[in-house]
């Protein structure tokens, strides 16, 4: 069974007047443990059916369906719900607390899903522990390097357990060794924890990592290639 | 952690935040400072209004406040007899009050006339303390009066002058009386001093040939605490005789503390609401600087129940945060000032007799006007951080996180 699974959708910007089709009735089903990336120039509409999977935009048409339940009928309030427990997110610009240390900044999901005190200092702990970064756990964002925090963006995405998460151009902040850091993290969370990434990326790392990369042209998929495809074409 | 996002953002420009944490500590010192004021001028008014003018209690024949008719009076024995007889009263003086006019070679002028037993008004009210030229009532010398200088100086009055006195005695003839000025007086209340003279009780008795009958009788107490059981007290034993406290005396005075709390929620909330527009600008910038956090928080699953809940955070905090800093303020200013008191003669002396208040202010802040105001700067807060929230819950995360 897919997690999530992406039917016929569009996203159409002034239907009325001058229609932009940013989505272009995209139809893909995205399976547990995949390690996907959408790519395509810019304007093609990664980001937004990334924040459409995400439920933080809503399409014009069609449906998106996460183990089961159609995301485009919950209320305002029930999607808030479900994305915090069941998806993590990681921005470009990192974005997180700037007053809150590397520790509070992981444990405020945990907070918000009201996991006991115990549960969140182990889980905290960790995750920490799981992106390298044990020894800076009560230092705030601005005191850290974009690839250290852009760790703690992962550990937070996945403090909340979550069914998968999108990582919207993850590295495009980060200079070459940091990103390369950060990739070998995800990839390894992939591998031992079977945890599903999907990235809206450009950046060629990713792609190269990439198990399976979807190719948007014009808000429509041009290509869905595996990994042995993928492989095959870089050589 | 909410409270702790709310009070760290508060310092990520400290000094945007202490700005505004100064101006709520001025709106409130200011605020507290000016109340004070106004309960010090009250206070000092109700002081005066007892002390020099009604006393804490007065007794009187139901029809006697009516037109100051002298046929409506009281014995002054049994009077004496069951006022020296309660216990808990200070001093009491006993009077025969009549309205009349009192005329000289310049002219005339309506008055009413008091007939006090000297001692007795002393104790009560303090009148010899007042006298500024002349004597109070010298022993042996019969039909002595005293003026207030306001009327002295209106009719050229001057001690040893002579005066008529003017009334209906009991059988509604009119009787005059000749008068030797004993002494000049002033209290801190001009107008009363215009109309009030005061002979001896029983020089006016025998004019007035009401002889061992009385119209009123004053009574102070050692404080305002001691009223309502005097008062029970003085009901039970006067049956057929009207026994009211000051406020209904002197409802003018009463109003005079009414109105001041009515006055206190206005002046601080025009305060507080010209604070308000300094608040919510501040907040404004604080949601807008922070969009793109915002909008990842709503992203990652904050509810917009919190996301509001954390913006009024801040803003009470931001303003809370002040308050102890304009109270201590304002205790500080104000025990100083309750100690040496505000000396306004230079340049309100004049007008603050015409109205009855006394020249050095007191200020004093009751403790329910303390809470008044935080109650107030609380509710500010609030309304002031409803329009920020309100902005940031209008945010879309997916644009909101890009910006």
């Amino acid at each position: 069974m897919p997690v999530i699974d992406v039917h016929n959708v569009s996203k159409i910007y002034n239907p009325e007047t001058i229609p932009v089709y940013a989505v272009n009735n995209v139809h893909l089903h995205l399976e547990r443990g995949e390690f996907t990336a959408l790519v395509g120039p810019s304007g093609s509409g990664k980001t937004t059916l990334l924040n459409i999977i995400g439920g933080l935009d809503a399409p014009t048409e069609g449906q998106v369906v996460i183990n089961g339940t159609d995301i485009t009928r919950l209320t305002p309030n029930q999607l808030i719900q479900f994305r915090l427990h069941n998806i993590g997110f990681v921005f470009q610009s990192f974005n997180l607390i700037p007053v809150l240390t590397a520790r509070e900044n992981v444990e405020f999901i945990m907070l918000l899903q009201g996991a006991p005190k115990a549960e969140r200092e182990r889980r905290v702990n960790e995750l920490m522990a799981a992106v390298g970064l044990s020894d800076k756990m009560d230092v705030r964002p601005a005191q850290l390097s974009g690839g250290q925090q852009q760790r703690v963006a992962v550990a937070r995405a996945l403090a909340s357990k979550p069914q998968f998460i999108l990582a919207d151009e993850p590295t495009a902040n980060l200079d070459s060794h940091s990103a390369t850091n950060l990739l070998d993290m995800m990839a390894q969370l992939n591998r031992d924890e079977g945890m599903t990434f999907i990235f809206s990326t450009h950046d060629a790392r990713v792609i190269e990592r990439a198990r399976r990369v979807i190719t948007l042209v014009d808000g429509s998929i041009a290509s869905d290639t595996a990994s042995v495809d993928v492989a095959a074409g870089h050589k | 952690m909410l409270f702790l996002i709310a009070w760290r953002n508060l310092w990520r420009h400290p000094a945007r935040s202490l700005a505004i944490i100064a101006s709520v500590a001025l709106g409130v010192w200011a605020g507290a400072f000016i109340i004070s004021l106004y309960y010090g001028m009250g206070n000092e008014r109700v002081r005066i209004a007892i002390e020099q003018e009604v006393s804490h209690l007065q007794v009187h024949h139901p029809k006697f406040r009516e037109d100051h008719d002298v046929a409506f009076n009281f014995d002054l024995d049994s009077m004496d007899a069951v006022l020296r007889n309660t216990p808990g009263l200070k001093a009491f003086s006993l009077r025969t009050i009549c309205h009349g006019m009192l005329a000289n070679v310049t002219g005339s002028n309506g008055v009413q006339i008091n007939g006090v037993e000297p001692e007795a008004e002393n104790a009560t009210r303090g009148l010899k303390s007042f006298v500024i030229n002349g004597a109070y009532f010298e022993a042996g010398k019969k039909n002595q009066v005293l003026v207030g200088k306001k009327l002295a100086d209106k009719m050229k009055l001057a001690p040893g002058g002579k005066i008529v006195l003017t009334f209906q005695d009991i059988e509604q003839n009119i009787t005059s009386g000749a008068f030797r000025i004993a002494g000049i007086y002033e209290t801190a209340n001009a107008p009363l001093d215009e109309l009030n003279v005061y002979v001896r009780r029983d020089d006016f008795n025998n004019l007035l040939n009401t002889p061992g009958r009385g119209t009123e009788a004053a009574v102070l107490l050692s404080g305002e605490a001691e009223l309502p059981a005097a008062l029970a007290a003085l009901r039970q034993r006067l049956p057929g005789l009207e026994v009211e406290d000051w406020r209904a005396v002197s409802p003018e005075t009463a109003l005079v503390m009414t109105s001041l709390d009515i006055t206190s929620v206005i002046i601080i909330a025009i305060i507080l609401l010209a604070l308000a527009f300094g608040i919510i600008n501040t907040m404004l910038m604080a949601v807008l600087e922070r969009t793109r956090e915002i909008g990842m928080l709503m992203a990652v699953g904050m509810t917009k129940t919190r996301l509001f809940g954390m913006v009024v955070l801040e803003t009470l905090l931001l303003t809370l945060v002040g308050c102890p800093v304009g109270f201590t303020l304002a205790w500080a200013v104000n025990t100083w000032l309750s100690k040496t008191g505000i000396d306004v003669t230079a340049f309100a002396g004049n007008v603050m007799k015409g109205f009855g208040y006394g020249a050095v202010i007191y200020p004093d802040l009751p403790d329910d006007k303390v809470w008044l105001i935080l109650r107030i700067v609380f509710v500010t807060a609030l309304v002031a951080s409803v329009f920020p929230a309100w902005k940031a819950l209008k945010l879309r995360p997916a644009e909101a996180i890009r910006r």
